[in-house]
Order: structure tokens, then C-alpha cells, then sequence
């Protein structure tokens, strides 16, 4: 099968779709509750003391939040793909070896201790939920070691057990904490968009790309592990050491979308299959473009949110499912005959 | 392993390089907005917020308020910011803000950072007892050079709600049970401005010291609690009529608690009671009529 897939074609596929992203990335800036004048905005900021409103409202506002969505979009898009390919599981999506409740959880203790430091900017809510995720995942990760060699089915159940407990965890907080402070961490969860600072911007967008190229590298071993253990074996592959890297740098790459935006469900788990259906299982190729069209599939759904029900703005998260289950339909209605799943 | 190596060096370069060229140790430190002594174009960012600066005579200098800025009238025809809870900060920017009221909550303490850090002037101000909204008063006039009329209004607030307490003064003190959710069941503990508004209202809360702000109960506790009187505000703006009749329906389950059996369950217009605002003296009367079945009630 890896024959079928010359580095030209892949390069020219990703360059279009690339060129996509940025086409949908350009169109979206130009959308708001907010008429902006692209001439006023371009002059730049104005004399000093008075910003332009154009300026701020474009430059320091919408293309921040654009470029934020589309960093997180593609975060969870490319874990997604990771996540189904290491636990062979189609339901499988960047949450489900506990980043989300450990994300929460961490958040929620962020708000109820009251703290109020930054850090570069970012809310400890952020820090606390990137540290959370992180930790739960490894805890999930030495719970499956523990239960078995033979550790998917182990990794899926610790994951399935610690997110009940800490879900559990959460309820008990959320019904002891102040309201204020549940609300601040309900809509915390329900996955929002804000413009972030330039410097954030820059780290996050490196630690998603090294990421997903750290992932591409190891697409060749999962394909053949996505054929099964036994036989990636056979053909001279570590599948511990490259379950471990992948699943490690997958859950590194959720941690930082979600400490951006909170959990923002649906794009890790539809994308990926979406891509499938599409241009085939082979993960050289449905890595790069399956996080490609995370990015503008949340690019244009956070644009959505924004303008749906202006000038209130609605959470991400609800748009997400809301057009990515029918957009998902109709391509699996469409694609049916071509359908080859995980397993 | 050469490409890890790569991939790894161009990570750090990257990192390297964003933190020379942005900056970041400065984004912490906000910048200092010089204040204007009359700010002109004021956005307030919660409905009590708008409440007091309309109280306060500011409605001209108001540019732009919160969708659920409902009083007065005026404030409706006001350009909107998006919702209490999630803020559109274009549109703030669009007003051209010199001022920026926001309340002491995570998700409005966010905005103001991203925007001190944009250069425009916050105001944030924590309003969660009936004192807080005295400080708030004050503080808000002081920013908008509205002093006097700020310290008249908070005079006159505390002199409403003594003349309240004058009048039940004496009374036996009824025990109230103020429902925040019938299913399941939840109510204000003490630790709660409603409690505050209860007491003033010459009331005291029926549920004792809890570990929840708004503790979810039992019928066990209801009983336990001796209620003398049930209050519900309003939800969602409903039909009042149509809420009591549910609520009667609802609390003739428990026809021994003396609130049910003397048939003292009221459902109440929520918006005076349900913000800390200038309007607290009309809350609290609200809540006054219904404490002792002799005076105005339902």
C-alpha cells in the first residue's frame, strides 16, 4: 500500500491543502459582528494614543483568534488520527486516555483555589489544565502498563476508569464551589476561543508543529502497526517503544489545544475519519492533512460562533458538533464503498 | 535519528526566537492607562454594572452594555457586547471605550487583562455582598467624577433599607426557604447575598450553616427545617401565575411543613432579587411583603 503513495503526490496534496488553510484562514478575518475597513486596518496602528479601530480589531483580535483556532484545530485533528492508530479503536479521540477530565480537573482546582498568577499572559487555568491533562494521561499510561504486555485494551479501560473518577471528582467540586466560579469552569469546559498573546501564539503554534512532524516521522511504523501487533513485529518494528513516543507526543499536542481552548470535542474524532474516507488509510498522508483540515474545519466553525448569534458569541464546541455530525454523514454516505476502518 | 536531532534543534531555534523577538516577560506587567477624570464612552460589562452607572446619571456616557442589560429601558437601545458570560471583545474595541466596567468573575477578569493589554482602561469591581455593592457604588462615582450623586445614592440606599427594618422591627423573625431549583431540589444557603436580603427583610434562612453555597436538599431537611414561608423567584422570566400553580403542585407532596400548610409559598418577580443592584431596597421589600402573611402578598 505504501507504494501507492509517491513523496510527490503527498507533497503536492499537502501544499493544496495548505493553500486551502490559508485561502479559508484570509476569508475568515474578513467575517465579524464588526464592519472593518482592510485599507484602514492595513495603514497600521495609527498615531500613538490612538489606535485605528480597524487595526486593533483585525490584527489584535480576529487574526489572533483565527490563528489560535487553526493552531488547536490541527492539534486535535493530528492527535486524533495518532490516538485511532495506536489503540486501533474508531471511537478513539484525543481525549480518551483522560485528557479531558484531567484538563478539568486541573482547571477546576485553578479556579476554586483562587489562584492568580500569569504566566506569560495565560491564566493559571490554562497551566493548571496543560499540567492535568499531562498527568492523567501518564497515570493512564502506567495503569494500562500495570493490567498487561498486551496493554490497548488495558490503556482503553484505565482511560475509561480514570476519567469516570475524575469526572466524579469534578461533580463533588462543581456542587461544593462558589456558582461563580462553576460557571467560569462549565464554559471553561464547553471549549471557547480568545485572542491569545503573540508570544503564546508562537510557542503554542511550535510545540503543535514539532509535534505533528515528530508524528509524520512515525506514520510509516503506524501504518503497520494499524495492521496489527503481530504482523508490525514481524516486519522489524518496536511497537511498545513507537506506541509510547506516538501516544506520548499525541497526548503532549492535546494538552497544549485544550490549555488553549478548553475541550473542544468532535474535530479530533471526525476530522480524521472524514480525511479517511476520503484519500485512503495511509498515515503518511492522513496525518498532515487530516491536521490541515482540523485547522479549517475549527477555523471556520470558530468564525460561525463568532457571527452566528452576534454580537453574542456562542462556544466553538457547539458549532463543531453541530456541523461536523451531518458534514460526517454525508461523506460516509458518500464514500460508503470506500469505507475501511481501523480494525 | 538525525531528522529527531533536527526536529528537535529547529523546536528550541523557534522557541529561541520567539522569545527574543516577542517579549513575553512583558506582557505581564499591564500598562499603566493614564485616567481620565470624565470618561466619556463607558461600556459596563454585567447588568448590575449598567444599573448603577444609569443610577449614577451616566446613561449619556454609556457606549455600549451587556445583551442582558434589561434596566432601565434606555439601556436595551444601547449597542451590545455580547453576554455576561462570554464577551465580545470587537465590539468592545468598536466603541471605542475609555472605560470598561467588568466584574471580579475568571471569565471578566480575562477580558480586562486582553484588554488593558490592547491599551484600553478597566474598571473591575467584585460585587458578591450587599456591602460590596456600597464599595462598588462608591468606587464607580469616584472614577467618573460622580462622587456626590454616588454617596447621596448609597445614603439614601442604607436609609430605604433601615425604614424596612423599622417597620418589621419587633416582629418574630419568619423561616424562609428560598428555592433556587425545585428538581432537584436547591436553595440559598447562608453563605449567600440572598441570605443578606432575607435578613434584611426582617426573614431568617430556614436552612442552617452548609458546606455548599446552594445546597441541593432532601424533604428530610425540609421538614427538619420547620419552613415557615417559601419563596421562588421567578424563572426565565415565566408567567408568574402559571409558576405558583406549578410550585403549589410541587410542594403539596410535603402537606405537614407549616409553609404548605398555611399555603405561604410565593413565587416572585426574580429581577430585583436576583442582582446586586440599586434596586436592592425594592428586593428587599419584595421579599419583606411576603414575610408575614398580614401585608401585601400574592
Amino acid at each position: 500500500m505504501q507504494s501507492l503513495l509517491s513523496p510527490r503526490t503527498l507533497l503536492i496534496r499537502t501544499l493544496a491543502a495548505i493553500a486551502m488553510l490559508l485561502l479559508v484562514m484570509v476569508a475568515c478575518s474578513l467575517v465579524g459582528t464588526e464592519p472593518v475597513s482592510i485599507k484602514a486596518a492595513l495603514a497600521g496602528p495609527g498615531p500613538s494614543g490612538s489606535p485605528s479601530p480597524d487595526y486593533e480589531i483585525l490584527l489584535r483580535v480576529r487574526v489572533p483568534r483565527i490563528l489560535l483556532a487553526a493552531i488547536v484545530g490541527a492539534a486535535l485533528a493530528g492527535a486524533g488520527v495518532v490516538f485511532q492508530a495506536v489503540l486501533r479503536n474508531p471511537l478513539a479521540d484525543p481525549y480518551i486516555l483522560g485528557v479531558s477530565s484531567g484538563a478539568g480537573l486541573g482547571a477546576m482546582l485553578a479556579v476554586i483555589g483562587g489562584i492568580n498568577w500569569t504566566l506569560w499572559g495565560r491564566s493559571p487555568i490554562a497551566v493548571f489544565a496543560f499540567v492535568g491533562a499531562l498527568g492523567t494521561v501518564w497515570l493512564v499510561w502506567a495503569i494500562g502498563r500495570i493490567t498487561g504486555r498486551f496493554h490497548v485494551t488495558g490503556l482503553l479501560l484505565a482511560g475509561v476508569v480514570v476519567n469516570a473518577c475524575f469526572s466524579a471528582i469534578i461533580m463533588f467540586l462543581t456542587s461544593i464551589a462558589k456558582s461563580q466560579d462553576v460557571y467560569a469552569t462549565v464554559f471553561w469546559l464547553m471549549g471557547n476561543m480568545a485572542e491569545e498573546d503573540a508570544f503564546v501564539l508562537w510557542a503554542s503554534g511550535g510545540c503543535v508543529a514539532a509535534g505533528l512532524v515528530a508524528l509524520f516521522f512515525l506514520s510509516p511504523s503506524l501504518n503497520a502497526i494499524s495492521f496489527g501487533q503481530t504482523d508490525a513485529r514481524s516486519m522489524g518494528i518496536h511497537v511498545e517503544r513507537v506506541q509510547f513516543v506516538a501516544l506520548a507526543v499525541s497526548a503532549f499536542v492535546t494538552a497544549v489545544a485544550v490549555s488553549l481552548s478548553g475541550l473542544i470535542g468532535f474535530v479530533g474524532l471526525i476530522v480524521p475519519h472524514a480525511v479517511r474516507l476520503v484519500v485512503g488509510p495511509d498515515h503518511r498522508q492522513l496525518l498532515p492533512l487530516s491536521s490541515i483540515f482540523g485547522a479549517v474545519f475549527l477555523v471556520v466553525a470558530d468564525t460561525i460562533a463568532r457571527r452566528i448569534v452576534a454580537p453574542a458569541q456562542l462556544p466553538v464546541g457547539v458549532i463543531t458538533a453541530m456541523l461536523g455530525g451531518p458534514f460526517f454523514l454525508i461523506l460516509l454516505m458518500r464514500y460508503n464503498k470506500k469505507v475501511c476502518w481501523l480494525s | 535519528m538525525r531528522k529527531w536531532c533536527f526536529l528537535l534543534a529547529g523546536f528550541a531555534a523557534w522557541n529561541f526566537l520567539g522569545y527574543a523577538l516577542l517579549q513575553p516577560q512583558q506582557v505581564d506587567a499591564v500598562t499603566q492607562v493614564p485616567t481620565t477624570p470624565q470618561p466619556m464612552r463607558i461600556v459596563s460589562m454585567a447588568p448590575n454594572l449598567t444599573e448603577i452607572l444609569y443610577a449614577l446619571d451616566l446613561g449619556d456616557r454609556v457606549a455600549a452594555v451587556t445583551g442582558d442589560s434589561d434596566y432601565p429601558p434606555q439601556a436595551k437601545s444601547k449597542p451590545n457586547v455580547g453576554s455576561f458570560w462570554l464577551p465580545n471583545v470587537e465590539a468592545v474595541v468598536a466603541c471605542r471605550p475609555d472605560l470598561v466596567l467588568t466584574l471580579e468573575i475568571p471569565q471578566q477578569k480575562a477580558l480586562a487583562v486582553r484588554l488593558r493589554r490592547m491599551g484600553y482602561r478597566c474598571l473591575t469591581v467584585s460585587i458578591w455582598t450587599v456591602d460590596d455593592l456600597f464599595a462598588a457604588i462608591g468606587t464607580l462615582g469616584r472614577e467618573t467624577g460622580q462622587q456626590v450623586l454616588a454617596q447621596s445614592l448609597i445614603l439614601r440606599m442604607r436609609e430605604d433599607i433601615e425604614q424596612v427594618g423599622r417597620i418589621r422591627a419587633g416582629r418574630d423573625r419568619p423561616r424562609v426557604l428560598w428555592v433556587v431549583q425545585r428538581e432537584p431540589l436547591r436553595v440559598a444557603g447562608r453563605n449567600t447575598f440572598i441570605n443578606d436580603l432575607i435578613e434584611l427583610a426582617g426573614g431568617q434562612n430556614a436552612i442552617g450553616p452548609t458546606l455548599h453555597k446552594y445546597p441541593p436538599i432532601g424533604a428530610e431537611q425540609v421538614i427538619g427545617a420547620n419552613v415557615e414561608v417559601i419563596i421562588e423567584p421567578a424563572m426565565m422570566g415565566g408567567n408568574l401565575a402559571e409558576q405558583h400553580r406549578q410550585a403549589l403542585a410541587y410542594w403539596s407532596r410535603l402537606p405537614n411543613v407549616p409553609a404548605v400548610a398555611a399555603d405561604r409559598i410565593y413565587v416572585i418577580e426574580a429581577d430585583t432579587v436576583s442582582r446586586l443592584s440599586p434596586r436592592l431596597c425594592q428586593g428587599i421589600e419584595l421579599i419583606a411583603g411576603r414575610l408575614w402573611s398580614g401585608d401585601a402578598g400574592e
